[in-house]
């Protein structure tokens, strides 16, 4: 292992890394790659003094490690050898592992489209391609440090009146959030079966908990099954309990979710998941107010307040023939559609200072600002699983923040890959067709999670030519 | 459509286990479920399967399987014609390579069944060397089925044939295999002994890379002992044996290494190390052709680590991470392990619907007909969650079958252990209906 160490040419008060982490205030970088020496990395040596960074060099990944775990860095270059998209995906994990927010530089003889892609999607600084230029990386060392400048902007104070029990808040001021919470004080007071719609992660079961805190049932339990988690098999054992000996494995009388909920409420969640025959079984218990368990002959009457939630389209699902539509006027005797987000506009900051607040509480951390960056990046991301995908990233970023201050380098690679000034990788900055129409067939194929009858619905062309595309664009 | 809906329309044939392979491979989240509320209890049965993207990658298990069918074949082929030839040694060494290549793929029961053959041939013979070969392949396959006794009892036999040849390196794999057999079996006394007698007949012939083997066992042994300052000399040792080798050729024995090494740190309260140390076996796994359950084993102590010092998120992304690695290279087992952690995960955080990932590793230990130790496991730590859930019949259920299971497969130290959580159901029921 060899280490080249250098001096900056200029000032570091905008520096990437705070002075405490580098001796010399430069830019830390591990290069990582060759078994038997820096082989292509060789010139960055050179290079060192004038692109300002401390260089460390170690052979392989074992040693990398070790070095990894030793310290802080800024930047880690990684020369990628045959494998690269297993390599890619290890360097990836193995950073993320890695507190302090250090970022990856990856080297590749001619990387492919694909890997570029993956890349970026993983979050990756940037592929660069070798034998390495000078220039090329110090345009990707400006972009790292220009991202230093980050001005702290303080967090939200809470709202007066959150309606909260534990974990669960109803945050929000948005147009659309009044709406649903004016909704939610008509159907509290009564008795009236509630159906909730919306995207995942929009707070389909906050809304529900809140209904059953405000409505007459209060006093009694709330129950929550989720109907996409339950095995299909298990699901009617689980609602409506069983008998002993009822099959096998039901070694003792079980009590069904819609007995403990008896002078309550129950919430299924994802109704939409349930097979037709559980479907007509539930239709009979919200209309005969009564159940059967499993391996049971006896009725059992229930007085539940029953609250259902989907993130289909129902009506869709009435139409393919996979959901039952008198089940469905029975269960939308109110609806409540919750809004996505994105459309939610300053609720995302008023979310943002929640769960800053929530998580910084759990992991010992006062977290009070939010660099305008970060809020940038948190602003422009799309959000698929809304709230929950926001606790979910606000969380990760509370376990890594070390100063009160949540900037873009907590927050998750996925994010940071957004950023706008990722560059093109064609002359001149702008896409070649191919690259603009790799990167649209990529995020779509990222939309559909990878199913390619879907992508290539929604691409508008035939599965064969998306198949082709893919191959040729190495996704 | 769903895995477990596909799942259940698939018999259980042992043909068509590569497609039940190919179908736990093609399993996609579906965008909608991994952020809803079914998102923390996605499991790879509520995962989708396309069936147009099945028949698309058909083709290439398809070939996969017929290669490997080539090969078995190939490999009988070469046994008759060595028969023919009357070289019977030839025959037994190419029964034993199709056995081998059954036990590459996973198929363990078909590759004892090839050693079973092999075996019948080597004892005819006047060489012993063939009979010893294939008894190691036996006791190595049968410890895999998790069959401890008879496995012990064919490296008993390997031993006594091959110190009969002075056949020194058949010798020490024998006895690291008795030593296996009893440590699997938790016989301490018994597996020091052997493991004793393999480093010294290693060292006799200055073989460094079975003397990092046996030491890295050793290192295991008194770990499980407790002699955590021990454990760490023969870690130490194991990895000076293997860092003057190859360093390709001992990638995985260093992961291993690395990987007791993180254990054993975690053990003595360093989670810093700890963590670094299972890092640094990942990135010896990369080194050397990829081994995706060894990958997955290490993730999984990693994400262990990661629980036991209450850092529950990361635990948890570990283990999504160590899933998804186990659903593309098509590791039922790993699965099964990942599940069980994930389901204790859910159990130490009260979460009640943690029960669907033990319902899923038990779904997933029949599917695939893993060795019987791996249900076992299962229902202990399904008996313990239930414990824990309030539902002590169902606990109760769980661990007796789980005792059954040990017992049937010798491993007394397991079946105290359920014994001791059977007790404690049992104390727990009895103050509840005193309080009644």
């Amino acid at each position: 292992m060899s280490r080249t160490v250098t001096r900056p040419t200029q000032s570091t008060t905008n520096g990437f890394a705070p002075p405490a982490r580098a001796a010399t205030g430069g830019v830390r970088v591990l290069a990582v790659g060759g078994e038997s020496g820096p082989g292509p990395l060789q010139s960055l040596r050179q290079w060192a003094p004038d692109l300002a960074i401390d260089l460390e060099w170690a052979a392989d990944l074992p040693r990398a490690t070790r070095l990894l775990a030793g310290g802080h860095w800024d930047l880690v270059l990684a020369v990628l050898g045959d494998r690269s998209d297993e390599e890619l995906t290890w360097w990836v994990d193995a950073l993320r592992a890695a507190h302090g927010g250090t970022r990856l530089i990856a080297l590749a003889d001619r990387p492919s489209m694909g890997l570029a892609l993956r890349a970026e999607k993983l979050g990756v600084l940037d592929v660069l391609a070798l034998p390495l230029k000078r220039e090329a990386l110090a345009s990707t060392l400006a972009r790292v440090r220009s991202a230093a400048t980050e001005v702290a902007l303080p967090l939200p104070p809470p709202e007066a009146d959150y309606d909260t029990e534990g974990h669960y808040a109803l945050v929000g001021q948005s147009p659309a959030m009044l709406e649903v919470y004016k909704l939610m004080a008509r159907v509290a007071n009564s008795t009236a079966t509630v159906l909730i719609l919306g995207e995942s992660g929009t707070g389909k079961e906050v809304v529900a908990r809140t209904i059953h805190q405000h409505g007459p049932a209060a006093a009694g339990a709330f129950v929550a099954v989720n109907c996409a988690a339950i095995p299909e098999n298990l699901l009617e054992s689980e609602l409506f309990g069983h008998e002993k000996g009822a099959f096998t494995g039901a070694v003792a009388r079980k009590i069904g979710r819609f007995e403990q909920a008896a002078g309550g409420t129950l919430f299924l969640d994802e109704i939409a998941d349930m097979s037709l025959a559980l479907q007509a079984k539930i239709l009979r218990a919200v209309q005969e107010r009564e159940i059967e368990r499993v391996g049971g002959g006896e009725s059992i009457p229930v007085t539940v307040r029953l609250i259902a939630a989907t993130n289909r389209d129902l009506h869709d699902a009435i139409t393919h023939g996979r959901f039952r539509e008198d089940l469905y006027y029975r269960l939308a005797v109110v609806t409540i559609q919750l809004p996505r987000l994105i459309d939610r506009g300053d609720d995302l900051l008023l979310l943002i200072g929640h769960f800053a607040r929530q998580f910084g509480t759990r992991y010992g951390k006062r977290i009070e600002s939010l660099s305008d960056r970060a809020l940038e990046l948190l602003r422009n991301h799309q959000w698929v699983g809304n709230v929950r995908e926001l606790r979910n990233v606000i969380e990760r970023a509370a376990i890594v923040v070390a100063d009160g201050t949540l900037r873009s380098e907590h927050l998750p690679d996925e994010l940071r890959a957004e950023e706008p000034g990722v560059p093109e990788r064609s002359r001149g900055g702008l896409p070649t067709l191919a690259e603009a129409e790799a990167r649209h067939i990529a995020r779509v194929l990222s939309h559909t999670g990878g199913q390619i009858g879907s992508a290539a619905e929604i691409l508008g062309i035939h599965r064969n030519t998306l198949t082709r595309k893919m191959k040729e664009y190495g996704l | 459509m769903r895995v477990e809906q596909a799942l259940r329309l698939l018999p259980n044939l042992e043909a068509l286990l590569p497609l039940r392979g190919l179908l736990l491979s093609s399993a996609r989240p579906d965008a909608r479920v991994q952020w809803g509320s079914g998102g923390p209890y996605l499991t790879v049965g509520k995962r989708d399967v396309e069936p147009g993207e099945l028949a698309r990658s058909m083709g290439r298990v398809l070939t996969v399987v017929t290669e490997h069918i080539n090969a078995l074949f190939g490999a009988y082929i070469e046994a008759l014609e060595c028969q023919e030839r009357n070289d019977a040694p030839g025959a037994a060494a190419a029964l034993v390579g199709a056995g081998r290549l059954e036990e590459g793929v996973g198929r363990l029961s078909q590759a004892h069944a090839w050693y079973d053959v092999a075996l019948a041939l080597a004892e005819t013979l006047q060489d012993r060397r063939p009979e010893v070969e294939t008894l190691l392949a036996i006791g190595h396959v049968c410890l895999a089925l998790g069959q401890y006794a008879e496995g012990a009892r064919h490296y008993q036999r390997a031993l006594v044939l091959a110190e009969a040849e002075f056949d020194r390196g058949r010798a020490v794999d024998a006895s690291m295999g008795l030593g296996d057999a009893a440590f699997e079996r938790a016989e301490w006394i018994g597996a020091r002994a052997w493991y004793s007698r393999a480093l010294r007949l290693s060292d006799a012939a200055n073989d460094r890379l079975r003397l990092g083997q046996i030491e890295h066992r050793l290192g295991l042994l008194d770990r499980r002992e407790g002699d955590l300052a021990a454990a760490g000399e023969h870690l130490r040792r194991a990895r000076a044996a293997f860092e003057g080798l190859d360093a390709a050729g001992t990638a995985r024995d260093m992961a291993r290494v690395l990987d007791a090494q993180g254990d054993l740190d975690a053990a003595l309260g360093r989670p810093g190390p700890a963590a670094g140390a299972f890092r640094e076996a990942l990135a010896w796994v990369r080194r050397d052709q990829h081994d995706p359950a060894l990958d997955v084993s290490i993730r999984l102590h990693l994400a262990e680590l990661l629980l036991e010092t209450g850092r529950w998120l990361e635990a948890d992304e570990e283990m999504r991470r160590a899933e998804q690695l186990a659903i593309t290279s098509n590791q039922p087992r790993g699965l099964v392990r990942i599940y069980t952690a994930l389901g204790t995960l859910r159990g130490r955080q009260g979460d009640e619907t943690g029960f669907v990932f033990f319902e899923q590793a038990i779904a997933l230990c029949r599917a695939f007909e893993g060795p019987a130790v791996d249900e076992a496991r299962v229902f202990y730590a399904y008996g313990l969650f239930r414990q824990v859930s309030g539902s002590p019949d169902e606990a109760r259920a769980h661990l007796e079958r789980a005792r059954d299971i040990f017992r049937s497969l010798g491993v007394d130290v397991e079946v105290e252990r359920v014994e001791t959580a059977l007790r404690s159901s049992h104390d727990v029921n009895t103050a509840v209906g005193g309080a009644g």
